[in-house]
């Protein structure tokens, strides 16, 4: 089975709060100094998805990582191939960030579609920058595939996908054709850490390097459609209160009906 | 990982890569425990595979035998960032590649290597070192411990001591004088009988780490487990190099980590209405102790270079074990001083640390014997003996 995992290159959610900076003016993000950004975690999780669904079939096949953005940093974007990918393709474009969701969605599905023989799509359910989870379900869409989200586990049988995903009691096991697209979180399981082998061999592969003109995306599919007016960090507040009970149950028991009072739990 | 002077602007991507992944593999793996294990004197044996999938045992010996072959800057990356969480782990990873699998590789035959290495390089092997004994680890040419050739076997007598991964292994590197009196080294398989391994205990430092007491009561293996090519001491002090090698690089973690946890707490913790990171005598410590880790990541980013192109010498790393070890055991103290009370509690790494570091000052060559070395080299007057 041919796959195509979407990875996307985002800062360390670890960054500090002190290190985030906003230039209001230019209503962006300024990357941190000294703190390298990261493959996306939830990308992460499906780059796993697609190395056992590899392993199932008995290592045939072919992982392709597909990554859409400005400034890529090498030693951050290899971390899949260091985990056993096969390919990577960096569509690298200056004109990204002028990108709303609908515009990403129509280069990474041209994108998709100029890779011969995929079967099988894998995304991250959404990225830890912004958070909007639009860009799976956008390209599921375009490409006209089914589209299942937040897989426990996906499963080739025949020519078939089961596929556990999971609900906020439990999950359902769905039947997928092997041509959809599939997102996956942290409930699929912890993805693998590089190993030294797997660095090495990846130091031998040379990510791809593509254009967004490369794609035949015309001009009326880039334009966006939401325009960022207005960028600023929230003013946080923060309030201490101490529960007090009778005894240690009692004031469990209070703090559980305040976290329900303010919607927590 | 702490680089004031841009030092891993140097390194190539994949070995900024292995430093990046093997923290995150250690920062979940040992560090949240870490300090548990040290106070109930526990080595989690239960690591030592994921250790070797993850390549980190015998990293930059050759593909051929199972290991990453890895270059020297990407092991002493690796052992950098093992010491960072704890010596122990420094200790259990250099010992297996440098002391157990190196003089493996370096001196044995086809057979050994091939049977011994992929074993030891996946962690299904454990491996110690036996050279010291109990009259005086620095002077290793005056042991007792005696190899007799008996038809097609050695019969092993005598006694090692303070060795590391002792009770855990299932081989031992030993060194041994023949009947002409020459250094021999020797596979001996820990279930041998007459071999005992008692572990030491109460040990105030290095306490994650197993170290053991090794007695060979008439022990017998076979002739084909000398080490062919080993003859005479200069074999075990070879393999001494490429592990004080490791050490030079893991000090500098430790004193990463120390310096950390003092540069935090000195801007959180405030006396007088100020917080200590703003008193001059705070400063000049953590000023030395930052100035120290950017000396000592170049001192051994050189001797990587070196030692990957094949240039270094035993002075060199003499140097760099000497200064670096010292150095972080200095750093240590400064940091458990500026924690004040904090800093002799589990709850923070600079205690432990810091009476781990008393152990790395020491063996592979004390300080002091280290300083006779290079002064040695530097005048042609031997002060050791
Ligand atoms: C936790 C731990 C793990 C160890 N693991 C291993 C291992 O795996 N394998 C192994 O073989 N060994 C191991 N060692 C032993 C270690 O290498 C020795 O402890 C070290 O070499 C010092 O030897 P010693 O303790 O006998 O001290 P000594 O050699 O007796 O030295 C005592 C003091 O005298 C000084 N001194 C000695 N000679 C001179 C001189 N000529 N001039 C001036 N001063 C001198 C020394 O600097 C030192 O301060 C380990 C030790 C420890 C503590």
């Amino acid at each position: 089975m041919n796959i195509v995992v979407c990875v996307k290159q985002v800062m360390d959610p670890d960054t500090p709060i002190s290190a985030f900076v906003i230039d209001e003016v230019e209503k962006k993000v300024v990357p941190a100094q000294g703190i390298p950004p990261v493959v996306n975690g939830y990308c992460e999780n499906a780059v796993e998805a697609a190395l056992q669904i590899k392993a199932q079939e008995g290592g045939e096949g072919t992982i392709t990582i597909l990554s859409l953005g400005t400034d890529f940093v090498m030693d951050v974007m290899k971390k899949p191939l260091s985990m056993g990918a096969d390919k990577m393709i960096l569509i690298q474009d200056e004109h990204v960030a002028e990108l709303d969701a609908a515009g990403i969605v129509n280069v990474l599905s041209a994108a998709i579609n100029k890779i011969p023989d995929v079967d099988l799509v894998l995304c991250g359910q959404q990225a830890s920058d912004w958070d909007n989870a639009h860009i799976p379900m956008g390209i599921a869409e375009n490409l006209n595939l089914p589209c299942i989200t937040s897989a426990l586990n996906i499963e080739h049988t025949g020519d078939k996908l089961l596929v556990q995903s999971a609900l906020p009691d439990g999950y359902q096991t769905l039947e997928a054709p092997v041509q959809s697209l599939i997102t996956v979180n942290n409930l699929f399981g912890e993805p693998r850490y590089p190993t030294l082998k797997g660095i090495m061999q990846a130091s031998r592969k040379s990510p791809e390097i593509w254009s967004i003109s490369d794609l035949g995306v015309s001009s009326s599919e880039l334009e966006p459609f939401l325009i960022l007016s207005e960028l600023k960090i929230p003013v946080s507040e923060g309030n201490c209160e101490i529960i007090e009970g009778e005894d240690d149950a009692d004031s469990g028991r209070l703090l559980a009906l305040k976290l329900r009072e303010e919607k927590i739990i | 990982m702490l680089d004031y002077y841009n030092v891993l602007d140097l390194l190539s991507s994949e070995e900024r890569q292995v430093q990046s992944v093997v923290r995150d593999f250690l920062d979940s793996e040992i560090l949240p425990h870490v300090a548990d294990w040290w106070e109930k004197a526990e080595f989690p044996t239960h690591l030592i595979t994921k250790f070797g999938e993850m390549g980190l045992l015998g990293a930059n010996l050759p593909a051929e035998y199972g290991c990453p072959q890895v270059n020297n800057m990407t092991y002493g990356l690796i052992m950098y960032e093992l010491e960072r969480v704890d010596s122990g782990f420094r200790s259990f990873a250099g010992v297996q590649s440098a002391l157990a699998m190196y003089p493996i590789y370096k001196y044995g035959s086809e057979d050994q290597k091939k049977s011994y290495l992929p074993n030891m390089a996946a962690g299904l092997t454990i491996g110690c070192f036996g050279l010291t004994e109990h009259e005086g680890g620095s002077d290793p040419d005056q042991m007792k411990t005696t190899a007799r050739k008996v038809g097609e076997s050695y019969l092993i007598n005598g006694s090692k001591m303070w060795i590391t991964n002792g009770s855990i292994a299932d081989i031992a590197i030993v060194w041994a004088k023949d009947e002409d009196q020459i250094v021999r080294g020797f596979i001996v398989p820990t279930d041998t009988p007459g071999f005992t391994a008692n572990k030491i205990q109460r040990k105030m430092s290095m306490r994650n780490s197993i170290t053991s007491e090794l007695i060979f009561d008439d022990v017998e293996i076979p002739v084909t487990n000398i080490l062919p090519q080993a003859k005479g001491l200069s074999a075990p002090l070879a393999c001494l190099t490429q592990a004080r090698f490791g050490i030079a690089w893991g000090s500098m973690g430790v004193l990463e980590s120390v310096y950390s946890d003092a540069l935090s707490f000195s801007n959180i913790r405030s006396t007088f209405d100020k917080p200590i990171a703003s008193r001059q005598l705070v400063q000049d410590k953590l000023v030395d102790m930052v100035v120290d880790h950017t000396k000592g990541l170049l001192l051994a980013t050189r001797l990587a270079q070196l030692k990957d192109a094949g240039k270094m010498q035993y002075q060199h790393v003499s140097v760099a074990k000497r200064e670096n070890a010292r150095s972080a055991l200095n750093g240590a103290r400064s940091a458990r001083e500026i924690l004040g009370g904090s800093g002799i509690t589990l709850d923070y790494s600079v205690i432990r640390h810091m009476l781990n570091m008393e152990t790395v000052d020491t063996y592979e060559g004390t300080h002091d014997i280290h300083t006779l070395v290079i002064g040695r080299d530097i005048t042609g007057q031997n002060a050791l003996v």
